[in-house]
């Protein structure tokens, strides 16, 4: 039986396992990749443009048919196809070489927008999806969900005003709240402001931003702001950002009366010995992370100071309402305290 | 099995010890049924063993219930069947522990339901114990680990707890089975009628919060007048609960 | 009820919601605990501030602490895996004097005096009451032993401070520090360990913990792992190191588990269980004296007999099949015999053979009865003489005996050495499989968790093999 050589049945091993990571590996796996193709159809690409026409005409922007073509990844000629028959379907209009939504067309792109961002919604509140995925998940699960099931979805997730990223969420008839704020890049040096948005396209600079454990809902302070960069200070810790970055951060500017409260530190400032009231927790904490620290006790007012240190500093056990309860790092810099 | 209590309080009036059965887990025939809810880490199971003479293993570890145990024992003639359902921070959110509980309470409308906290961590404790009194009006406070908070030099007033809670107070030591037969009595009590609760309602809920479970509240009770707990089914709606939306629909809460 | 009326008080609590923003579920919370943070101040009153009962803390501040943190941990967690290996041992050899040597064969003489059918008394004798015998001598003594030690531990309230030490190198994995706690169960039993999963209330977590217990070598294998290694590592060795060498490659093994299981728990959080929610938090509960001989009673009660009762269950078929497939013919060859000749290739590829492979299919109730079936399946297929016939599982006091038994059946170094390794690797035993159905309540998680450690186990054998089979 000892006839065959053991360097073939390695290599045959390894060429096997080789094929089967090519095909299956997460998101870039052939496999998927064609399974995904089959599924782009012309419904995907009227969304698509639907969608890309209302960004540009929020943002003042102008679009034709080259100017999509380009934006969009499909090929030309389907993308040029598909616009024909939008046209005859009254979902866009032509002003001169300008594309235009009708009435009928901005409904469509609404009710897409708002698949879109109740689907990041539920994904931040629900599942255990890293922030970095939600919108490409997203992106493709916008063209899936039907009214009814959207509506089913607004109510398991309590009709919710914005999504994660702070951007608001149309209701099914359309209503939607609005967000005032300036970008980052534009604010002077000593100007207090809260952080309400954050934008996720690109992709390098929104991980960028995440790398920086930027927060959603932070109280900030402009300490510098030049061509080289923009200096502020968030919950006790101190960022520096490339103008490029800070240009996709929007900030409502608060009023000096407005100012609730200054020297608001995250938890994972505190150190031993010392005592704080905790101010709330913050926007990023989201879902069952968020509500089981608020069952726990973590809740406005109640005093808190650190009451073990584990080996490795982290997680850290805090007595809060009498008890001793362990958090990770992670989830004490998203608890905001002020120190007494 | 018949096991004799051991207490002070077999010496008092109106404590029969003599009609007090442990059943263990012959849980057939009763005239009651009475849940067992708490914090975990309380001793609730320490409780529940105490009231029925079973062992369950009661380990020192937030959420050791490890099934949704059920025991029985006969008070004065009454078969009394306790159910003891996971220890729970909270009943607001969805984790499974969670949701047993809250629907126990809810839908399976307990005789009397128990709830066991901390002596010596009554704050955090009452926040599930302000949750469960929204569900139901008919419940008794245990509370235990009377020996630690002793240790711990603190005092409970139990009258003016008893106040503010609306329903009555046992402070019990369920280790070294103080105070269990106290518990007893006054869950018999509690099931008879003969003591009626007037249970604390939430006072300090945001205004917009209020004013918003206050209107549906209100529709509520319009549309379904029997329902006893509008207030808890509203901010269960509001929080998006489809259990309690599907409930309505088949009329399961009235 | 009309229909009409519910939806409108649906249409209007999303109306209400929508209104309130998303701050409901913040402010109700927060409203909770103002309420009770007032009825407790109203109440309570505390003589002088202690917040924390003393001894607790000072206690805390050693088991937590940096230097003594983990040396306390390890050597705890030793002690008590060395007095269940080492403790067993004598009750173990008793039970099994006891059922096997001395009930046995009064059986047996009792069936031939009464005129039973070889058959009958074959398969209930020979299969289904050896096999139950075999799982009670060796599993209850080191159970009975571990359960209430560990039990004890918990009680007291120790257990919670472990998890905190270790959970910075657990997150690393996607873990919770808590799967610290149900592998060291696991290393009693696997089934047990499943079951103490419930500590973990994260979703993620807990299905983490599940798939990987099977890591965590159990006492049914660690017989099987010291005496593989005694004879085989133990022999390439000079003698005077020899109980060394092997005691190594045993607790070798044993790591090796424990880095699969880092290892298995990280790839599951960056594959399958990437979506499910994830959420940290652990109370230190004070320390509570334990009550001892409470605390034995319902340790035996609770986990020990449960499990017991189980594995019987499951071992009492399986010692139908195993005399079954070894006494009924197709053709010249038993069923047996047919198996081991077609698994052998697959076995040799994987540095085994197709005894092994039969032995663990079959087995695949209780790791207790793997030596004895791999020993009975040897003699049976390689024609040596000994054991005690077709069907009749048997295992010999002398090391030396059992080392030639399986030298004459073609065992190597290497046979040996997978062998170890596919005891480490290989599907849980079908108390488990069944546990951790119960627990997940799931087909796919309970599939995930029974495969995957077998196809691990596979590929580690082949390659040890092929790599070794170069040189």
């Amino acid at each position: 039986m000892n006839t065959y050589n053991p360097i073939y049945a390695l290599l045959l091993f390894f060429v096997i396992s080789f094929l089967g990571y090519l095909l299956f590996r997460p998101r870039k796996g052939w496999f998927w990749l064609i399974k995904n193709n089959l599924k782009s159809n012309e419904k995907i690409v009227i969304e698509d443009v639907l969608k890309h026409l209302y960004h540009s005409e929020n943002s003042g922007k102008e679009d034709n048919v080259n100017a999509l073509t380009r934006a969009l990844k499909f090929k030309d000629s389907i993308i040029v196809d598909v616009i024909k028959k939008m046209a005859i379907n009254e979902l866009i209009q032509f002003d001169g070489d300008i594309l235009k939504l009708t009435n009928s067309g901005r409904d469509y792109a609404l009710r897409i927008v708002r698949v879109h961002r109740l689907w990041e919604k539920y994904l931040a509140e629900k599942t255990g999806y890293d922030k970095k995925e939600w919108h490409e998940m997203a992106e493709s699960k916008e063209h899936e969900l039907s009214n009814e099931e959207t509506n089913l979805l607004a109510t398991q997730l309590g009709n919710p005003i914005y999504d994660p990223h702070g951007d608001p969420i149309p209701t099914n008839t359309g209503k939607m709240a609005d967000v005032h704020g300036e970008f980052l890049s534009s604010l002077g040096v000593n100007t207090v402001g809260k952080i309400v948005h954050i934008e996720d396209e690109p992709d390098v600079i929104y991980k960028q931003i995440l790398a920086e454990n930027i927060h959603i809902g932070s109280q900030i302070r402009v300490v510098e702001n030049n061509n080289q960069r923009v200096v502020f200070y968030a919950e006790g810790e101190e960022f520096k950002l490339a103008p490029i970055v800070a240009a996709n951060i929007t900030v409502a500017v608060l009023e000096k009366d407005e100012v609730v409260e200054e020297n608001i530190v995250r938890l994972s400032n505190l150190k031993d010995g010392e005592i704080a009231h905790i101010l709330g927790i913050s926007k990023e904490s989201r879902g069952d992370n968020r509500r089981r620290l608020l069952d726990l006790g973590f809740v406005r007012g109640t005093e808190i100071c650190i009451d073990l240190m584990s080996p490795m500093k982290d997680p850290i056990a805090y007595l809060v309402k009498g008890t001793s309860i362990a958090l990770r790092r992670d989830q004490a810099s998203k608890i905001l305290i002020k120190k007494d | 099995m018949v096991n004799k209590v051991n207490s002070a309080c077999d010496m008092c009036t109106h404590f029969n010890a003599k009609g007090l059965k442990k059943l263990g887990v012959n849980t057939n025939n009763y005239d009651f049924v009475v849940a067992l809810a708490g914090n975990p880490n309380t001793g609730k199971s320490t409780v529940f063993n105490a009231l029925t003479g079973l062992r369950q293993h009661t380990g020192n570890w937030p959420g050791k219930t490890v099934v949704r145990a059920e025991g029985a024992f006969e008070y004065n003639s009454k078969k009394f069947k306790l159910i003891d359902l996971p220890g729970t921070y909270s009943l607001l959110s969805t984790s499974q522990d969670e949701e047993v509980a809250r629907n126990f309470i809810l839908f399976g409308k307990p005789d009397v339901t128990v709830i066991v906290v901390d002596a010596s961590r009554l704050e955090r404790n009452l926040n599930l114990v302000l949750q469960i009194l929204e569900i139901t009006d008919k419940a008794v406070l245990c509370l235990n680990l009377m020996d630690e908070a002793k240790r711990n030099n603190i005092k409970i007033d139990i009258r003016t707890l008893a106040r503010d809670l609306g329903i009555p107070v046992v402070p019990t030591s369920a280790r070294y089975s103080q105070g269990i037969s106290d518990l007893i009595h006054t869950i018999n009590e509690v099931a008879n009628g003969e003591i009626i609760c007037k249970p604390h309602q939430i006072k300090n809920v945001p205004k917009n919060i209020e004013t918003a479970v206050r209107t549906l509240s209100t529709e509520i009770k319009k549309q379904f007048p029997t329902i006893p707990n509008s207030r808890w089914i509203a901010f269960r709606l509001l929080e998006g609960d489809t259990h309690i939306v599907d409930a309505l629909k088949t009329g399961e809460l009235v | 009820m009309s229909k009409n009326s519910i939806e409108n008080i649906i249409a209007l609590s999303s109306d209400l919601r929508w209104k309130i923003g998303d701050d409901f579920h913040d402010g109700l919370a927060e409203g909770i605990y103002a309420d009770a943070s007032e009825i407790a101040n109203g109440s309570i009153s505390i003589d002088n501030e202690t917040p924390r009962f003393r001894l607790d803390s000072k206690i805390d501040k050693i088991v937590t602490s940096k230097t003594w943190g983990f040396p306390i941990m390890f050597l705890i967690l030793g002690v008590i895996l060395w007095l269940t290996i080492i403790g067993a041992n004598y009750p173990s050899s008793m039970l099994a004097n006891l059922l096997l040597d001395n009930i046995h064969p009064v059986l047996k003489s009792f069936a031939t005096n009464i005129g039973m059918p070889w058959w009958l008394d074959g398969f209930l004798i020979d299969g289904v009451y050896l096999a139950v015998a075999w799982v009670i001598a060796v599993m209850l003594p080191p159970m009975a032993i571990f359960f209430p030690m560990f039990t004890l531990l918990e009680d007291f309230g120790y257990l919670p401070r472990v998890a905190f030490n270790l959970d910075y190198m657990f997150k690393k994995s996607g873990a919770h520090g808590k799967q610290a706690l149900t592998m060291s169960m696991g290393f009693g039993c696997n089934a047990a360990g499943v079951v103490a999963t419930r500590i973990i209330d994260s979703p993620r977590e807990r299905l983490i913990a599940i798939i990987t217990n099977n890591f965590s070598l159990c006492n049914g294998r660690w017989p099987t792992q010291i005496l593989i290694a005694t004879i085989f590592i133990g022999a390439v060795v000079p003698a005077s190191f020899s109980a060394f060498a092997s005691l190594s490659a045993v607790i070798g093994v044993a790591i090796l588990g424990l880095f699969f299981m880092f290892f298995t728990s990280w790839a599951l959080t960056k594959t399958v269980l990437k979506g499910e929610v994830s959420t940290f938090n652990l109370e230190l509960p004070p320390y509570r004296p334990p009550r001892f001989w409470k605390t034995v009673y319902t340790s035996l009660i609770d986990r020990t007999i449960i499990v017991l009762w189980r594995a019987i269950l499951f071992a009492a078929p399986a010692g139908a099949v195993i005399w079954l497939i070894s006494n009924i013919y197709i053709g010249n060859e038993s069923v047996a015999t047919w198996t081991i000749n077609s698994l052998d290739g697959f076995g040799f590829l994987l540095g085994m053979n197709g005894v092994i492979l039969l032995a663990y299919i079959v087995a695949i109730p209780a790791n207790e009865i793997v030596i004895p079936t791999i020993l009975m399946l040897t003699v049976m297929a390689s024609g040596i003489v000994g054991g005690a016939g077709a069907g009749v599982m048997f295992e010999l006091d002398s090391v030396t005996a059992t080392g030639d038994i399986l030298r004459a059946g073609g065992w190597t170094l290497l046979t040996a050495i997978n062998l170890m390794l596919f005891s480490l690797l290989h599907n849980p035993c079908s108390t488990t499989i069944y546990t951790i159905y119960k627990e997940t309540k799931s087909a796919k998680w309970t599939t995930v968790a029974s495969i995957l450690p077998v196809i691990m186990g596979f590929v580690i054998t082949f390659l040890v093999t092929q790599i070794w089979r170069l040189f």
